[in-house]
Formats: structure tokens, sequence, C-alpha cells
């Protein structure tokens, strides 16, 4: 009895699919096989992730053994240390880079979370890096990170209601006043006044305008205590008294300072080199009628740009420290600042790049940016900055809101960071 | 299945201890519509309640007899008729201006409350002296037997217990006319029969008009000197519980008053037969053929089905009567009961 | 083996996993965090723990800034929940009669509370947002100047409650209706009878009989009100001049912040003693008012 033609076809035709499961089974076995042995992680802010997407892309496309895996932090750039904390404090670090802001690097480098670059990036890895960027990345001789992005305090000003922009603190105001009484803007002078970080960059910049330091060395009280820095916090509280600021600005961040900007409504904004491109963009009405110069500073003084720079860092929980590297010379290589400049406003931290047509041409405010780079300090480079910061956050607030008179809170703030100082035994440079 | 017994002794000294007697008269519902949607729950009622007397409202659950009353409380309005109270036209008066005793089927206890101060709440909220709080708390907590408990919550409390205080809030009011809507249903059988007669004693003692409103034929009849019969929101029959018995309005109301229930037994003519299973006793002829189909022996009764041409025919006779397998029934002729077959109403005798 | 004894390891057995569960998720975390509070564990030991026997105790009773956090959290929690407590009953009252569409509007009643906390307040502070936000836009369109709502000492703490008030009054509600709807209409009935009217109902047999519902939702958002980070952290980041930090925020800035993870245990402790004590009032209160 031979079998019906039917049920030899339906035979044939099992097998078939039997043999094409056990392809689709094996296939992406054969694919994990043929995968780079090695994956570096990296954690950058969100921003970031976007901005160096390409060359991500760029870099796993030639290096079929070594991938790049980006992780997207939150915005926020306090909330990125948050969660890089969480995990380093679980053990076994996820990542084996991160960005990082230049106010960081003190305290992981003392908690021992980072892994030291010093002979693992050649001879002087910082000679190409513009001096205003160079600062904050060796702490105790070692060096901790590679600076990706520069970025600095500027002050924006209005081209179109104004020939230059103001230079000492008294002219921004009278220029402001001027400019209000003629109602052709609501406010003088926007800024970052709310009770956090960015406060202090703001202030750091006017307090060494008026003469003032702010570094763990000094006495009494971290030059906190000194009449230079009450002279410099009273001057932004009498921005508010007067009107130059609006009440508003004591819980200003970035964006609220660039609405206000963008909107037309003030004659002054302080904010970092990425606001720019946002003037620039459909919908800003000051597109086209924005300078950018450095803040302002008594007669005598010179200007100052608080340092706000990016930079990577490999951690100590990597397991591939080498290729950790190799993806962290190529994330702050020329290849990859060039497209960060171009392609997203960002500032460069390779003195070439300042000089480059192609540059020039994409980012006019380049030659600005880097003479604010030459003025550029930095806050204490200790592993109690947070602590630092946070006191004088608040005694700043304090003031600023009208809680108390700017040479008292000053005061408290400078005994405090001593007291800090001592208890910590942290004077000096720290770790 | 006897008339309501007299008043006991123990009735004269609760008669003079129930408050309110003064002003107590009759309760008349004219004409009282009530709807909900396009339903009607109350159709058209007329009814009256002299005072003294008590009204059981008798029918199968969603007659419409809590719903009356609601309407009597005014917790409901009705949609159209009036109520009268002692001559007073009280259908539009709030809850509170009618002067109701109410004992709910839940008995709507507070339950964070002692009994002393679940029965004092009500004359506090009114204003009344303390003095006469006090006065009046004894006066109820002694004649329902309360003493005892008047420190208790109502967690604590007995069915039996809670029903007292319900009773003693009641009575309390000093009120116009009382309102029972199923107290003994939250009881169990042996509780009821036990109670039946002291809540008889309380209530139907006084001169105020009271409204018993219950599902239990036997209760209605041990309780109530009047019954009215409701279906679907209307009136089948109001009268006392021997004229309902003997002179049933309807089938229905032959249905449902009496236990075990009526025989209605087709005619050829349409009209039904209806004899009551106590009525029938064995005859040598005459009467239907009937054949033994089950016994229950209840030793002073049995209570025998039989089938029958007309179909199933139910018999109750003393526990010592012999049952052959086969048998004749008749009836006397003056417990026939004659129904229209349509209407099902009483054809004349 | 005796019949209680084998009945008592029964019942040992039985609670067990409840007992264990307890034991992870409360008594190992707060004997930890005990631990961590006579630790100096922090950047500057390298992380290491150090033993300093009660110095972070010390700490905390002389730290100014925790006492005044403390402050600004009660006050905080008292208010919020107060509020919550009275627009929650109000609420709960209108919720629980018969109209049209109650029930579409019940589940409209709960949207703040399902949204996330974060959303909210990022949402809040947009509203509060000082010029641009809508209810600067309100003020300027009837002539009135802006009010710097987060930017002010004084209002910030109060924008704070209003947020807090917003998102879960609806939990407080929800809880309250299902207490209003445990109590039988006929007590109602009764007490109409007797001569009462609705505010006396509202005294005499709604208050009382929720009283139990009452003291739950208390307890459940004094714990969180007392807790209180998320809705802080991001509509005024503790500002302006700490003046709406709260004990969680101050917790957390010890340990993310400056990585000072004894003195952070420290203040979560003290933090949960205030919580004990408050619990304890409740408790106080509710034994009171039972009496």
């Amino acid at each position: 009895m031979t079998r019906p033609p039917r049920e030899l076809w339906a035979r044939r035709l099992a097998l078939g699919l039997l043999a094409a499961l056990v392809v689709a089974l094996l296939l992406p076995v054969s694919i994990a096989v043929a995968r780079p042995a090695v994956t570096i992680r990296v954690l950058m802010p969100a921003p970031f992730v976007d901005a160096t997407a390409a060359t991500v892309d760029a870099f796993n496309r030639s290096h079929p053994r070594l991938t790049i895996a980006v992780t997207r932090g939150p915005f926020e750039t306090e909330s990125v240390s948050d969660l890089a904390i969480s995990s380093l404090l679980l053990g076994d670090s996820p990542y084996d880079l991160l960005l990082m802001d230049v106010s960081w690097t003190a305290k992981y480098a003392a908690a021992g979370w980072l892994l030291p670059l010093d002979d693992r990036l050649g001879p002087d890895p910082l000679a190409g890096v513009v001096s205003g960027a160079r600062q904050g990345n060796v702490i105790d001789g070692h060096l901790w990170r590679l600076p990706m992005v520069a970025s600095m305090g500027l002050l924006y000003w209005r081209t179109d209601l104004m020939e230059r922009p103001p230079r000492t603190p008294a002219e921004l105001v009278a220029v402001s006043r001027q400019l209000q009484q003629q109602g052709r803007v609501r406010w003088g002078f926007v800024w970052q006044g709310r009770q956090y970080e960015g406060l202090i960059c703001d202030f750091l910049e006017v307090l060494h305008g008026f003469g003032g330091r702010w570094e763990p060395d000094l006495t009494p009280g971290l030059g906190l205590e000194q009449p230079e820095a009450a002279a410099a916090a009273g001057w932004l509280r009498q921005l508010l008294v007067d009107g130059i600021s609006p009440a508003a600005v004591a819980n200003f961040a970035e964006p609220e300072t660039l609405q206000a900007f963008e909107t037309g409504d003030a004659a002054f904004m302080r904010n970092w080199p990425y606001a720019w491109s946002e003037l620039q963009k459909p919908g800003s009405h000051v597109a086209g009628k924005v300078g950018v110069t450095t803040m302002v500073a008594e007669p005598g003084q010179s200007p100052a740009a608080t340092q706000g720079s990016w930079g990577l860092s490999v951690l100590r929980g990597s397991s591939h420290p080498d290729q950790a590297v190799e993806v962290l010379q190529a994330l702050t290589g020329a290849d990859s600042q060039r497209r960060l400049v171009k392609d997203w406003g960002n500032t460069p931290t390779l003195t070439a790049l300042f000089e480059d047509p192609e540059l020039l041409a994409a980012s006019p405010t380049l030659p600005e940016q880097l003479r604010a780079l030459e003025y550029s300090v930095l806050r204490p480079i200790t592993p109690a900055y947070a602590q630092l910061s946070d006191i004088l956050q608040r005694q700043l607030s304090d003031v600023i809101t009208g809680g108390l008179p700017a040479a008292q809170a000053m005061g408290r703030a400078g005994q405090a960071s001593t007291l800090l100082l001592e208890s910590t035994g942290g004077e000096g440079t720290g770790a | 299945m006897t008339t309501p017994t007299p008043a006991t002794s123990a009735s004269v000294t609760v008669t003079s201890a129930t408050p309110g007697s003064s002003t107590s008269g009759s309760l008349r519902l004219e004409q009282l519509l009530r709807r909900i949607g396009t339903r009607t729950i109350v159709d058209h009622l007329d009814l009256t309640v002299e005072g003294g007397d008590c009204l059981a409202l008798l029918g199968p659950s969603g007659c419409g007899k809590s719903s009356i009353l609601r309407l009597i409380a005014g917790l409901d309005w009705p949609d159209a008729g009036r109520i009268l109270l002692a001559g007073r036209d009280i259908t539009a008066l709030p809850p509170v201006r009618r002067q109701v005793g109410m004992v709910f089927q839940s008995y709507a206890l507070y339950p964070h409350l002692s009994v002393a101060r679940n029965l004092s709440l009500g004359m506090e909220m009114r204003g009344v002296p303390r003095a006469t709080i006090e006065r009046e708390l004894d006066r109820v907590l002694v004649l329902l037997q309360l003493e005892e408990l008047r420190g208790r919550r109502p967690a604590d409390l007995s069915g039996g217990q809670r029903q007292r205080v319900a009773l003693a809030r009641a009575l309390l009011r000093r009120p116009q006319v009382f309102l029972l809507d199923e107290p003994m249903s939250n009881l169990d059988a042996q509780l009821r029969e036990e109670l039946r007669p002291q809540l008889r004693t309380i209530l139907c003692g006084g001169s105020a008009p009271v409204v018993y409103v219950t599902h239990d034929q036997q209760e209605a009849m041990g309780i109530a000197d009047r019954i009215a019969v409701l279906r679907d929101g209307r009136l089948q029959q109001c009268g006392t519980p021997q004229q309902l018995y003997e002179q049933p309005a309807n089938a229905f109301v032959a249905r449902f008053i009496g236990r075990p229930e009526i025989n209605l037994l087709p005619q050829p003519d349409g009209s039904l037969l209806g004899v009551r299973p106590e009525h029938l006793h064995p005859v040598g002829e005459g009467g239907i053929a009937a054949r033994l189909l089950s016994r229950e022996w209840h030793g002073a009764s049995q209570q025998l089905l039989l089938s029958t041409s007309y179909g199933p025919l139910r018999w109750v006779c003393n526990g010592d009567q012999p049952v052959e397998a086969e048998l004749r029934l008749g009836w006397e002729p003056r417990r026939l009961h004659r129904f229209d077959g349509r209407s099902s109403l009483r054809l004349p005798d | 083996m005796s019949r209680t004894l084998r009945a008592n390891l029964v019942t040992l057995v039985l609670i067990a996993p409840a007992l264990l569960l307890l034991l992870a998720v409360f008594v190992w975390p707060m004997g930890y965090y005990g631990w961590l509070s006579l630790q100096a564990q922090s950047v500057f030991t390298g992380l290491e723990p150090v033993p300093v026997g009660l110095a972070n105790w010390q700490r905390l009773l002389g730290d100014a800034r925790f006492w005044q956090d403390a402050a600004q959290t009660l006050r905080f929690s008292g208010v919020s929940v107060g509020l919550e407590l009275l627009l929650g009953l109000a609420i709960a009252l209108v919720l629980h009669q018969r109209w049209p569409a109650r029930g579409v509007v019940r589940s409209l009643t709960l949207l703040p509370w399902a949204l996330p906390t974060t959303v909210m307040a990022l949402g809040w502070r947009w509203i509060f947002n000082d010029p641009n936000g809508p209810i600067n836009g309100l003020l300027q369109s009837v002539g009135l100047a802006t009010l710097p709502f987060l930017a002010s000492p004084q209002l910030a703490w109060i924008a704070a409650v209003v947020a807090d008030v917003w998102k879960t009054t609806p939990f407080v509600a929800l809880v309250l209706l299902a207490g209003l709807q445990m109590i039988p209409a006929d007590l109602y009935e009764a007490l109409a009878l007797e001569g009462g009217h609705s505010w006396q109902a509202l005294w005499r047999i709604t208050l009382p009989l929720l009283r139990p519902y009452i003291f739950l939702v208390l307890l459940f958002r004094l714990a969180q009100a007392l807790g209180v980070f998320d809705l802080i952290a991001v509509l005024t980041g503790g500002g302006p001049a700490g003046s709406t930090e709260s004990l969680a925020v101050y917790a957390y800035l010890n340990a993310m912040r400056f990585l000072d993870f004894g003195y952070s245990a420290t203040v979560m402790l003290g933090m949960f003693l205030l919580l004990l004590l408050s619990a304890l009032l409740l408790l106080l209160w509710r034994r009171a008012a039972e009496a």
C-alpha cells in the first residue's frame, strides 16, 4: 500500500518547518558569538546622550569588538549624580565611564570611586586643552577626568537696546534702569537665584567681580567673611529691591531665566553657552539681537566666568579599564568635540577648535567664549564641596529673599564653612 | 389561626403608662400614591386605623407595605393623596413634626452610644430639660426591663434586647402613631413566639394607632386587630383576621391567610372552588375521591397530600384520625369559597 | 507534646511569614540605621564605618537646621493633613449624596491622587511661576501685581501645602467615602424622626461613626506628610533660604550629596522618632475620644 501523495507533502513541509525553526533558534546564538567581546557602559545626562549619538555610532561601526552602550541619565545635573551614587553605593557599578560635572570630581575621587588616569593617556594629556578648562581635573597630583565640553558663565546682552555691553555692576544697573524707565524692557537683569548649585555659580562671578574670593585656604571663613563677599551678595539683593531683577529670580533656575530673556522681557541674562543657540531658534523674540560677554566687574577687577565643564572619568569598578580609556579618548577627542560644537552648540575644550573656520561659522560666539574661558574661576576643590555649597546656598537665598543682611549672612556662611572643614579635617585641597 | 386574644391583665398597667394618649386619634390614608420612576409602589391607597387599634400591613416582599410606613413617617413623600393624623393633614409635615414612634427592621440603634444615650439623644436634640429626660428614661427602662443594660452599647446586646431598646426609643417619642417595620424579622422563631404577646401588650394597649408591617401572616394574625393585605401596591382586603379567614375577598387573600394554604380547585365553568385543608373530612359517599400521596405527622395534627381528579389536595386533620390509602373527602357547604376564574374575586355564596 | 504547646507551635509557624517580612522590611533597616547612627561613615572616612559613639546624636541635638526642618516639616504636615481632612470630608459628603453623573465625578476626583508626585509638582511649579504661571496671569489680568509664590520664604511653604492638599485630598475623600457608605441610612432616618436636622446628623452620627476612618486616614497621611520628599525636592528644592526644607530632604542631602551616611541615618531616625511621637499622640487622642 503506497502512501497517499498528500501525506508525503505534509511530511516534507513539517521537516522544512523544523529546519527553519532550528536555524531561527541558532541564528541569534551565532550572532552572539560574533559580537564584540567588550561593552563599555557610559552614564550621561540626557542632553549629552543625544549630542554624542553620532560619535558613538561611528565608534561602534569602526570597532567590531568594542561597543559603547550609553545610559540616558536624567536632565537635571544633580539627578545624574544621584543616579550614579545610588549605583556606586551598591558596590559593583554597572557603568565603566561617567560624564561628570567639574564640581563633583573631588568628592568622587575621595570616595574612591574613580580610577586615576595618570599613566594611561600618554604624557601631558591636558596639553591641547584650553587653559580655562584645564583646572579641576588634577586633584592631589592625580588626573581623574578629561573634559569633553567646556562651559562657563556668560552675560547675555541685547544688541538692539545698546551699543556695547556694560562692564561694571553700576553700569549694568544704570543701563537697566534707563531701559526700564523707557519701557523698552520689563526687567533689567535675569539670573539664577533659586536655592541650588546655579546660585553659587552666579554668585562666584559677582564675588570675583567685586574682588572677593571663595577658596578653602582663605581666612576668615574661606573668604566669605571679607567685605567683598558681603558687597557681592548685597548687590544681588539690591537688584531685587530696586526692581532691576524680578522678585521671582529667587526661584529662577536656567530654564526660567532663559524664558524671561527669550520673550524679550529682560535686557541682560546670566547663563551658560547652551543658551545662545536656544535664543536663535524660531519662537525666540530676541533671535539675532543677542551678544555675549563676560560678567560685569568693579573697575580694576577682572571679570570672572564660573567653570562648569563636563568631563569623563573611569570608574574604579570597571572590569575593562583599558577599553574604557579608549572610549574616553574617543568621546573627548577632536572629532567628537567638533560634532558637539557644530551640531549642538557646545563649547570645545581643545584650543585648536576655537580657531577652526568651520566651527566659527557654525558658532559665532566662540571667540567670546574663549575670552570668557581665560577668566574662568573654579568652585572650591574639596570633597566637602557639596556641604560648602549647601551652606552658602542657604545663606545667599536668605539674603536675596530679604531674610538677612548680606554681611551677617556671609559671616554665618563663613563660620559654618570653617567649622565644617575643621571637623572633617578637610582644609586645603582635601583628599 | 384564631382571632387575636383580648389584652391580658398586664396591659392595664401599660395602658396607663403609655404616653401621648391625650393627643392620639385615628390615622387616615386617602388615595395615597407613590411612584418610583415608572413603577407604582403604592397605588391609590385608602386606609383608616383608629386610635388604640393595631393594623398589620401584610403582603409578600415588594408589595409596598414598607413604603406605606415610610410615607406615614415622612421619610418619603407621596406623589398624590393625603395623610391625616387625628384629623390633621400631615402630608406636608417634616418627619419630626409628625410625632411618630418608629421601630426599624434593623432597629437603627446608634452603635456608638450606650443604651441610655440611644434613648435620650432625641430628647436632648429637642431640648427637653435634663430632669425630664432622666425621669422619662427611668420610666421606659423599667417598663422594658432595660435598667441593667443602660450602660451597654448595641453591639453587646442580644437581638431581643436590641428590639426592646428600639421599642423604648419609639415609646419615648410620645408618639401619635406607632410604626413598626418587621420588628421580629431579626429574631429566631422561638423568641418571636415569646415576644409577640409582650409586644402586643406594650403597643396595642395604648390609644395611638399602630401600623405593623410584616410578611408573616401568623404574626399579623397574632398581633393585629385588623389586617390589610397588599399586593403590588394595591389593597386587596382590610378586615379583622377572622373576616379575612372566613370571607377572603379574592383568591390571593385566601391563599395568603391560613396555613397550610387553601385548596383552590378549578371548576368546569372556569371558577375556582376554595376549601381550607382543615375544613375537609372523610365522607362515605359524595365529596371527591382522593388517593394518599404523602403524610406529615405532627402529633396533635397531621398534614396530608392527596391526589384527586382536580389536582393535588391538602388536608389537615387530628393526629389520631385513621387515614386510608383511598378515601372520599367532603366539607360543610358554609366552609366553601368560590372565586371568579378571571378576576379571582369572591363570588356570592 | 502537650496540646497547648502544639497549638503555640502551629501559631508560630503560621505567623512566621508575616514576622519574617516585618523583620526584612522594618526591623532590619531600622537596626541597620541605628548601628549606622553610631558610626562616622562619610566621604572623609573613605566611606568606611568608624565607630564614634553618640557623636552623631550629639550633633543632631545641637543642629539648628535639624530642628528648623523638624518644625517646618511638622507645620507642613499639620496644616496639610488638617486641610485635607476638612476638604476630604466635605468632598466625601458631597459624593455620598445622590446626584446625576456622580460616578463620573467620583472617578475624576481621584485623578490628582493617581498622578505621580514629581509630575504634579512640576505642574504646580508652572502654576506658581512668576510671572508666567496661570495664577499670576490671573492676578495681572485683574490689574494686580504678581506674587513670587516660590521665591518668597513666607509664601513657598504655603504653595507646598496647596500642592500637597490638591494631590492627597482625593485619597482622604476616598477613605472617608468608604466610611460613609458603611453607615446605615436608617440611622439618619431614625435621627430625623427624633427631631435631628442635618447639622446634628453630621455631628451626632456621621462624625462619631466615621472616627475610625478619620483616625486611619490621619495616621496614614501624617506618616506620609512627615516624610515628604519628592514634592519639596521638585517644587522648591527646599528653598528659598531653606524655608521649605523637610527632614527627608535634609536626610537625602546628607546621604546623596554630602556622602555623610552616619549623620543621614541619624537624621532619618530622628524623623522616625518624630513620627512615632505623632502617632502616639494620635492614639492618645483616639483613646480620649472613645472614653
